[in-house]
């Protein structure tokens, strides 16, 4: 019982998160369906007319709409689809933390000598896991239905169970995915890196599928399409018991062989050897790379390798947004009952979609690339490599500067990568971009990326392990009350605490106000990451 | 002689009696100072106190003169450091820390750790968590000695350390030490601080219970005594002879630690028949003991 409990402890942070998210994308949906769709029913039929016609467009990332002028039908496309996703990736790290990370700590091997078997072990972790999923999906399923409940469209509670499952038996193989892959290399980041392309070719494939592209049954090999399968919340909808049973069956298929790799494989090493016999030339002599010794630039060099998959990640959605905005625009455009939201969000011409929806996309991704740092520094910390860092005479004002600044370049790279596509894109698609408003555009996502790794660099000083919580709900606040508060006419103040207000809409005109309280912000917040990080006794 | 450490009423207090408590302690330049005690007694967090990683509740220490909270840059950059607990640095390479930590402290010659990681065997070109703990441990060595610091402070510098290259290790002592620097270590391993200690410190419980020149402690201060007496029955009343201490009684035979005048001890054996009287110095392991006991 006691590595059970532990098991589920270790999901706990992850599966509060998840039901955040979850709870609070499902409530707003819910709530904000009438606001959108109009309360007639020739209101909602000419929303849920133009919108499929959109909605068709969009199957390279959303699910085909149908019923869009009820509200399960619309939870099922505007809110479901992407859940389902950002689960699937929580469960994909949960894999590879339980399978790999805790190894890399040195908690499997501990657990091994005490006389648990690798079975078990790994048993105990997936149960540990798909209890903790069970309770993350159940406060998301409950949230989305209350959600619909405020606005008396309720959905059966029957049918809310149902697209729980759905969503649980998706996320369950993320985890079996993550498993698998820990056996295949040493590190956790590298198989979580393997993972998210697994994931993201899996999506792509039933994303070609559901778009009309010919593939033949390859595309039912994708576990997503088996998701899509199920849609309980629509009118007449079914839960296909078969494919939520392949994917039970296929994620078994996956823990086995992750079990059985696990049991023949040596701690710390993998199960097949991949890439060379990994041999060096013996040297007694440091690296001879320059960058290594200067400072910021030393940070940089250190993330090479994770700076360029940030790049190629986020160019390729750029790519994919830009490629799509003439066909949005031109839809949202025919839809009377959007008309006012299109206002209220500035989408007038097709560079502002990319304004808008682009910029707003890339700036939740930037701040993911900077909590993920955050967790970093934290981890610097408890792992030692503060104190060594220290030990050599840096201060730790200097740490905590080039720390910041070295991200800032990091961040820099990514965003000047996704710009160029965009810059691409649009006019490969025949887009008027004005190329100062984008590069504009894309040096102000700087000071959103400064101001959110000071305040998460003095949460690191104050508490390091709740700081990447905290930034966290941080950015999911803010992204979401950017999203809803054009839908929901909230007031402007409420509008301006999200950290992405402050960024505006440089396409269309720059708010230099906002930037400057974000560069006061991120100077605010260094100072005080300096004076947590002086006041911290390292290592505690 | 000046100080190469000094502390005043050093105290970290971790609450439950945890911590360090009102440390007094001085460490002259040029000596070699061992810090004895077991698991929890307060010797990593004395150690972290002096690298200013963490800060007092009260008190001070100096070294070099320079305060260790406040100037902890100044004397970090005269300081080589040896972790208790080894970071961990994943995937880097040997090759990419060293040169790393090299770039922050700015005054390493590659040529020094080029030397130092052949004395002690390392290769640098293999990844960190491919490092034994051995190795690990060898580049901690390496980082701390490599620019040659006026002062090394060691948190069990040997653990993991197979008995060659312990050897090396003293050996890379006595360089030190040849050249001028100031060495403060500490560690479990009671021969060790014999054979490279001139002054050991023992601490028990968060606070320093003895201090002194190693001589001084194996000669002076107490003597193991093993008494066989003819009578069985006189043995208890041996034992209680004061100063007598760790005593055992098997049968006829008594055996303790005893401090201090021998007049008391021999007053009481004179009533008895002594078959054998042995006094010898006792070793360090077993003063170290006298202090827990």
């Amino acid at each position: 019982m006691t590595l059970l409990r532990l098991a589920i402890r270790s999901h706990r942070t992850g599966a509060i998160a998840m039901a955040a998210i979850g709870a609070i994308a499902g409530l707003l949906n819910g709530v904000g369906f009438e606001q959108l769709v109009g309360t007639s029913p020739l209101e909602r039929h000419a929303f849920a007319t133009q919108m499929e016609l959109l909605g068709r467009q969009l199957t390279y990332l959303l699910p085909a709409p149908v019923q869009l002028d009820t509200m399960g039908g619309y939870l099922t496309w505007r809110a479901f689809g992407t859940v389902a996703l950002v689960y699937v990736f929580w469960a994909l790290l949960a894999g590879t933390g339980a399978a790999r990370g805790d190894e890399e700590r040195g908690l499997v091997e501990e657990w091994l000598s005490a006389g648990v078997s690798r079975v078990r072990w790994l048993a105990t972790r997936t149960g540990g896991f798909a209890i903790a999923l069970a309770l993350s999906i159940f406060v998301t399923t409950a949230a989305t239905a209350a959600g619909a409940a405020l606005v008396n469209d309720p959905l059966g509670m029957g049918d809310s169970l149902l697209e729980g499952i759905a969503l649980y038996t998706i996320a369950l193989f993320g985890f079996g995915v993550g498993v698998a892959l820990s056996q295949l290399v040493v590190t956790r980041r590298v198989a979580s890196s393997l993972g998210a392309i697994v994931i993201i070719a899996l999506y792509v494939l039933n994303d070609a599928a559901r778009s009309g592209i010919d593939i033949g049954a390859i595309g039912h090999l994708s576990p997503f399409y088996l998701y899509d399968r199920s849609t309980p919340l629509l009118a007449g909808g079914t839960f296909d018991v078969g494919a939520n049973l392949a994917l039970l069956i296929a994620t078994g298929v996956l823990l086995a062989l992750g079990a059985i790799a696990f049991a023949r494989r040596d701690l710390g090493g993998t199960i097949v050897r991949l890439g060379g016999n990994g041999q060096t030339r013996p040297t007694a002599r440091p690296s001879r790379d320059p960058l290594l010794r200067l400072p910021v630039l030393a940070g940089v060099d250190q993330q090479r390798w994770w700076t360029a998959g940030w790049a190629i990640g986020i160019s390729l959605l750029a790519y994919l947004l830009t490629s799509l905005t003439r066909g949005v625009i031109d839809t949202l455009s025919g839809i009377p009952s959007l008309r006012p939201y299109v206002e209220r969000l500035g989408l007038v011409a097709y560079s502002d979609f990319i304004g808008v929806i682009w910029f707003s996309s890339a700036l939740l991704i930037l701040s993911i690339l900077v909590i993920v740092q955050v967790n970093g520094w934290a981890a610097d910390d408890a792992e030692g490599r503060l104190e060594t860092m220290l030990s050599t005479g840096a201060s730790r004002p200097r740490v905590v500067v080039e720390r910041i600044a070295a991200l800032l370049v990091s961040v820099g790279i990514v965003a000047a990568a996704s710009t160029a596509v965009v810059a691409i894109a649009a006019r490969a698609f025949d887009i008027d971009v004005p190329g100062d408003r984008l590069v504009i555009a894309t040096v102000l996502m700087l000071p959103v990326a400064f101001a959110f790794a000071a305040v998460g660099h003095a949460l690191v000083g104050w508490r390091p392990r709740v700081a990447v919580l905290l930034l966290g709900i941080v950015a999911v606040v803010s992204y979401f009350t950017q999203e809803f508060a054009p839908l929901f006419s909230w007031p402007d103040w409420v509008k301006n605490t999200s950290f992405f207000a402050l960024y505006g809409m440089p396409m269309t005109t720059v708010d230099w106000g906002g930037a400057i309280t974000l560069l006061a912000i991120g100077v605010f917040g260094t100072a005080a990451a300096i004076m947590s990080m002086q006041r911290r006794d390292v290592g505690t | 002689m000046t100080n190469a450490i000094q502390t005043q009423g050093l105290t970290k207090d971790y609450g439950s009696g945890h911590g360090i408590f009102d440390l007094d302690l001085a460490v002259n330049e040029g000596e070699v100072c061992g810090f004895l005690g077991p698991n929890g007694a307060g010797k990593t967090t004395t150690i972290k106190l002096l690298m200013g990683m963490t800060h007092a509740t009260r008190g001070g220490a100096t070294i070099f003169g320079l305060d260790t909270d406040r100037d902890s840059v100044a004397v970090k950059k005269r300081v080589g450091y040896v972790p208790g607990e080894l970071p961990q640095f994943g995937g880097w390479r040997g090759t990419e820390i060293v040169a790393y930590l090299a770039g922050l402290r700015g005054d390493v010659d590659d040529t020094e750790v080029e030397g130092f990681a052949k004395r002690l065997d390392l290769d640098l070109s293999r990844k960190y968590r491919e490092y034994s703990h051995g190795n690990k441990q060898k580049l901690a060595l390496l980082l701390a000695f490599a620019h040659r610091p006026a002062l090394l402070i060691l948190d069990e510098p040997t653990s993991g350390l197979d008995p060659l290259h312990q050897q090396e290790f003293y050996g890379l002592i006595r360089d030190a030490r040849a050249r001028g620097a100031t060495i403060f270590v500490s560690s479990h391993v009671l021969s060790e601080v014999e054979q490279i200690c001139d002054r050991v410190g023992i601490v028990r419980e968060g606070r320093l219970v003895t201090v002194g020149p190693i001589g001084e402690l194996l000669g002076a201060k107490a003597h193991r005594v093993e008494i066989e007496l003819a009578d069985a029955s006189a043995a208890a009343a041996i034992a209680r002879v004061p100063g007598l201490e760790q005593v055992t009684i098997d049968g006829a035979r008594v055996s303790g630690l005893y401090r201090g005048s021998f007049d008391p001890l021999l007053a009481a054996l004179a009533g008895q028949r002594v078959v054998s009287l042995v006094s010898r110095e006792p070793s360090l392991e077993e003063i170290f003991l006298s202090y827990y006991r």
